[in-house]
């Protein structure tokens, strides 16, 4: 299965490629001093700190390389947090930001979704639908949109039982607003590589930009809810 | 024993008894366990033989998927049909589905059924039960009541009512093995690692002196080791509760595994899964990795600062003791099929809702013991490292592992409190009905998730920081060296106590928690990458220029550094919060606390298990056996965590009890390889869960007739090499406490850069006396 996320994915990437840098380096000074300076039990060694019982032995330290490999790592970790702090704005961008997601769209407009070369999807306006989450099933509702832009319906899967199905248009942005009838949930909409925490008696929200091409997939529970938590899922239809 | 000490006990053994006593006061008449057994609502406290309940139409074999007309009914008590009411049955089923024929029957889900309000004046109820479609033995469990049909409304109307059990089974058409109950499994596995426990211990004794295998010196040995505030005694029973409660967390992970071997399994239940992951977690971080860093810090501390034991012997007893007691609590919810099901994290406001079980008040219990228990630890340690350091050792010139144990005492000494306070609250919602996470009465939902994760963040590092001060100790002493930035390796540790505090909101990342804190702790994740990295590459540059000698514990130290490597790495992905969106509670975090935790903590505990037994029991242990440990656990380690990183991206969900892959019949949630992938992954957890037996069996094997360990086997330099193995009690003579010596005497009495600095500004008072 394929994350049609395409700014989870140049994340990814971009990581990816710093991980296999810094643990080729590791381990390749791990192989190396692993099997160069070697001895064998009771062979002499020459003994450069003066390890002795009972004795605190000769610091063994340089202090340009302890610096260095302080000051390495942190410029390293500057540049992922700058890295990853542009996409802060496209999932947790604020309600009416003319910059991100715009604001909620008037009868008949479109979203006009844009992504930028990392992935950032911004939006010139977004549609409201609220989806609430009890034990354990979903529920979707799509208030006053049409339904060419959200529709609600309910499939049955052979393992999953009877579950609804939440229907939305590709190339558009929505603002989904999450409640809870009881205990914390929180949908996971797989393929869009997005969630977050529904909350009793707390509203929270979730961005909900769809990528062209993203296929229907299963929306899974991802907060421990109880008992049937694992099958509390549902299906996000996408269509043209 | 004097009064003051048997009141204390008293007032402590009623407290306890309290405790396990005060939840059980909502228990159903036939116990505290699910549906099956407990949903008659039966009417009177026993069972009554003057009530006799039947099921007809059952057949001995059923046919697959066929449909039985079956009739239940009862005689006896005082149903009459000159009441208003006469009875009521509550039936359940273990396979196949019930449904009703008529209005007087209704069904909750496939495997339950009961009367409706008009059916209550019946004793007799008819409906259908379909067959399975597979071959599995089909068990029945029918309640009824036979009621008089009074209505005083004091009782319910149920007073003077009575009520029986029934229970029945049907065959499949091929006969199959009768599958156990997975808690049956798990309560024989306990109890027979438990017996299994107590005889090599009754062997380890025997074998001490077989001349003297007789009771008369049994008990005064038991009474010793059951009544010792000996720092070494206290610290082996420490080791052994930990290592009995990481084979009972092992045993645990099995089964998770077992269920998680193939797509759609049903080898638990979701009931039973909950229950499961809830004490998996929980056994292995509060009764395993907390015992096992207390064990080594219980054994090694005094002795690396020359102390003759610790500031507190008596709290340091009580606080190991407090731990069974604690174990017990957690587990009794489990024993009677109603254990906590609400993940170690334990979140608000599901644990204190009515769906959580039963069993969760006497979980809280139990940790509201360890949280004391650790307390008191914390105090001892603290105490004993200040004020009990041989004369010569200052606080730099601390061995590594006693540093590591004073952080994360100081760590855990500063978080646990808000996880206590949280403990306390959650209890009294579920005994007393206060309200601080009931949302309707305006809790808050997001407290216990704040409370929790100030504690338990730095409490993962709590259990890994110890691991470094291990690895510390034994790289250095392997590859024949001073550790390379011995002041910086203090800072690195010291950095991550203090980052821990504030970097917990990234497990909240999705939680809907201010905006403004989910970007501050982005940053401060970020941050702990740098202390981590100077770890690293100081026990790397540590083996530049040594003579690593390859035994048992440099294996696992070095196995330790590369997992440890892909543990942390993999950890920087979370604090990037596009990415952890999609990777929160998925098995990406699964794989990624593994690594660290298991890769990181265990196996440190590992090293220091070969490195420090010939000191703790004066016998040298088997290399050979030691390797296949390394060998075979290490590999099957890697096969069975690593796989997780690529479920986690799929999309594997953690805390589900069953996963469902896409095929060409239905949709599921995670590709078809999935399914492949889980079963290499469960297989492989059993490898890793048997290369342990290397381990059991090497030291059971070392003890009994291993070769005699000198003082020194490794050729260490702190205290502990300096006695002899095993240590004498006291393990330092108090009136003659070692003196440390410091090979850099010259080197610290010379001044520093920013010193000579200051030497050349200022005129020396030779020269002002020669002006």
């Amino acid at each position: 299965m394929q994350i049609e996320n395409a700014l989870f994915n140049w994340l990814w990437d971009y990581y990816m490629f710093w991980s296999i840098l810094v643990s080729v380096l590791t381990f390749t000074w791990l192989y190396h001093h692993s099997f160069w300076y070697t001895s064998k039990e009771g062979e002499e060694f020459e003994n450069p700190d003066m390890i002795e019982v009972g004795v605190f032995p000769k610091h063994n330290d340089d202090m340009k390389l302890e610096v260095a490999w302080t000051v390495a790592p942190f410029l390293l970790i500057v540049w992922l947090t700058y890295v990853s702090w542009a996409p802060l704005n496209s999932v947790w961008a604020a309600v009416d930001d003319v910059d991100a997601h715009g604001f909620e769209c008037e009868d008949g407009f479109s979203s006009n979704n844009q992504m930028d070369s990392i992935g950032m999807i911004t939006s010139e306006c977004y549609h409201v639908v609220e989806i609430t989450g009890k034990q354990w099933v979903w529920q979707f509702d799509c208030l006053e949109l049409s339904t060419d832009l959200c529709d609600t319906s309910s499939t049955t899967i052979e393992v999953y039982g009877t579950i609804p199905v939440l229907h939305l248009k590709e190339g558009e942005t929505y603002l989904a607003i999450l409640t809870s009838e009881d205990v914390t949930h929180a949908p996971w909409f797989l393929e869009l590589g997005m969630k977050e925490d529904v909350l009793y008696g707390v509203d929270t929200s979730l961005w909900l930009p769809i990528p062209e091409g993203t296929s229907d997939h299963v929306i899974l529970c991802a907060e421990y809810c109880g008992d049937a938590h694992s099958v509390m899922a549902a299906v996000l239809d996408v269509h043209p | 024993m004097n009064a003051r000490m048997s009141r204390s006990l008293i007032v402590l053994a009623l407290l306890s008894v309290a405790m396990i006593i005060t939840p059980a006061a909502v228990s159903y008449p036939t116990g505290v366990s699910g549906i099956k057994d407990s949903g008659c609502n039966c009417h009177g406290a026993v069972a009554s033989s003057e009530v006799a309940a039947s099921i007809s139409g059952l057949p001995d074999q059923y046919n697959y998927s066929e449909e039985y007309e079956i009739v239940i009914s009862f005689s006896g008590g005082p149903a009459d049909a000159a009441n208003s009411n006469q009875g009521g049955f509550n039936l359940w089923v273990s396979d196949g589905a019930l449904a009703p024929t008529d209005a007087t029957v209704q069904s909750y889900g496939e495997n339950e059924a009961s009367h409706t309000e008009a059916g209550n004046d019946q004793t007799s109820w008819t409906m259908t039960w379909t067959a399975p479609a597979s071959d599995k033995n089909v068990e029945f469990i029918l309640h009824v009541n036979s009621v008089n049909g009074n209505a005083d409304g004091n009782n319910g109307g149920s007073s003077g009512d009575l009520w029986n059990r029934l229970s029945a089974k049907v065959s499949p058409p091929i006969l199959v093995l009768e599958q156990a109950d997975p808690f049956v499994v798990l309560s024989t596995l306990i109890i027979v690692s438990t017996v299994l426990l107590i005889i090599t211990l009754a062997y380890v004794f025997y074998r001490t002196n077989p001349d003297n295998f007789t009771w008369d010196y049994f008990a005064p040995w038991i009474a010793d080791w059951l009544t010792s505030t000996d720092h070494k005694k206290i610290g082996t029973l420490y080791f052994v509760a930990g290592l009995f409660f990481l084979g009972v967390g092992g045993i645990m992970a099995m089964m998770i595994r077992i269920q998680l071997a193939v797509p759609g399994n049903d080898f638990l239940t979701q009931d039973q899964y909950n229950q499961f992951f809830t004490l998996h977690g929980t056994t292995m971080i509060f009764l395993a990795a907390m015992p096992l860093i207390n064990g080594f810090a219980n054994w090694m501390v005094p002795l690396q600062i020359g102390a003759p034991d610790l500031a507190l012997p008596r709290i340091n007893a009580m606080s190991f003791w407090l731990q069974p007691v604690a174990a017990l609590l957690i587990f009794t919810g489990v024993f009677s099929g109603s254990g906590a099901d609400t993940g170690w994290t334990g979140y608000a406001p599901y644990v204190v809702s009515d769906t959580a079980h039963l069993g969760t008040t006497m979980w809280v219990a139990g940790q509201i013991l360890l949280v004391a228990s650790s307390t008191l630890t914390g105090i001892n340690f603290l105490t004993t490292i200040a004020v009990m350091r041989a004369p010569g050792m200052g606080w730099l010139q601390m061995p590594l592992f006693t540093w590591s144990i004073l952080i994360a005492n100081l760590m855990l000494f500063l978080s646990i409190p808000a996880f206590g306070v949280g403990l306390i609250q959650v209890y009294l919602d579920r005994v007393i009905g206060t309200a601080f996470y009931d949302v309707s009465a305006g809790g808050d939902p997001l407290l216990w998730s704040h409370l929790f994760w100030y504690f338990g963040h730095p409490e993962v590092y709590v259990v890994i920081v110890p691991a470094f001060g291990v690895i510390s100790e034994v790289i250095a002493t392997s590859a024949r060296r001073s550790i390379f930035g011995y002041r910086s390796m203090v800072y690195a540790m010291a950095g991550i106590g203090i980052v821990s505090f504030i970097v917990y909101g990234h497990h909240m990342f999705t939680s809907g928690m201010s905006p403004t804190l989910r970007f501050v702790t982005m940053l401060t994740t970020m941050l702990v990458a740098v202390p981590t990295g100077i770890k690293i590459f100081n026990w790397l540059k540590t083996m530049h220029g040594g003579s690593l000698v390859y035994r048992t514990h440099t294996l696992w130290t070095l196995g330790f550094l590369v997992t440890f490597t892909i543990g942390g790495i993999s950890g920087m992905f979370f604090p990037s919060i596009a990415m952890d969106l999609h990777l929160h509670e998925s098995y990406f975090v699964v794989a990624h606390f593994h690594y660290v935790l298991v890769g990181g903590t265990v196996f440190g505990f590992y090293a220091a298990i070969y490195y420090w037994f010939p000191k703790m029991t004066g016998r040298m242990m088997d290399e050979r056996l030691g390797v296949i440990h390394f060998l075979t656990g290490f590999i099957s380690y890697n096969a069975l965590f690593w796989p997780m990183h690529r479920l986690g991206v799929w999309g594997m969900a953690r805390r589900h009890h069953t996963y469902f892959v896409t095929t060409e019949e239905a949709m599921g949630a995670l590709p078809i390889e999935a399914a492949g992938w889980n079963m290499f992954i469960s297989v492989s957890a059993f490898l890793f869960f048997f290369s342990n037996f290397f381990l059991v069996a090497n030291m059971i094997k070392t003890v009994i007739r291993g070769e005699k360990a000198p003082a020194d086997p490794w050729g260490g330099w702190s205290f502990e090499w300096m006695t002899a193995s095993p240590p004498p009690t006291p393990s330092f003579d108090p009136h003659n406490l070692p003196i440390l010596r410091d090979a850099n005497e010259h080197i610290a009495n010379e001044p520093g850069s920013l010193g000579r600095l200051f030497n050349r500004l200022m005129v020396s008072e030779d020269e002002e006396v020669a002006h």
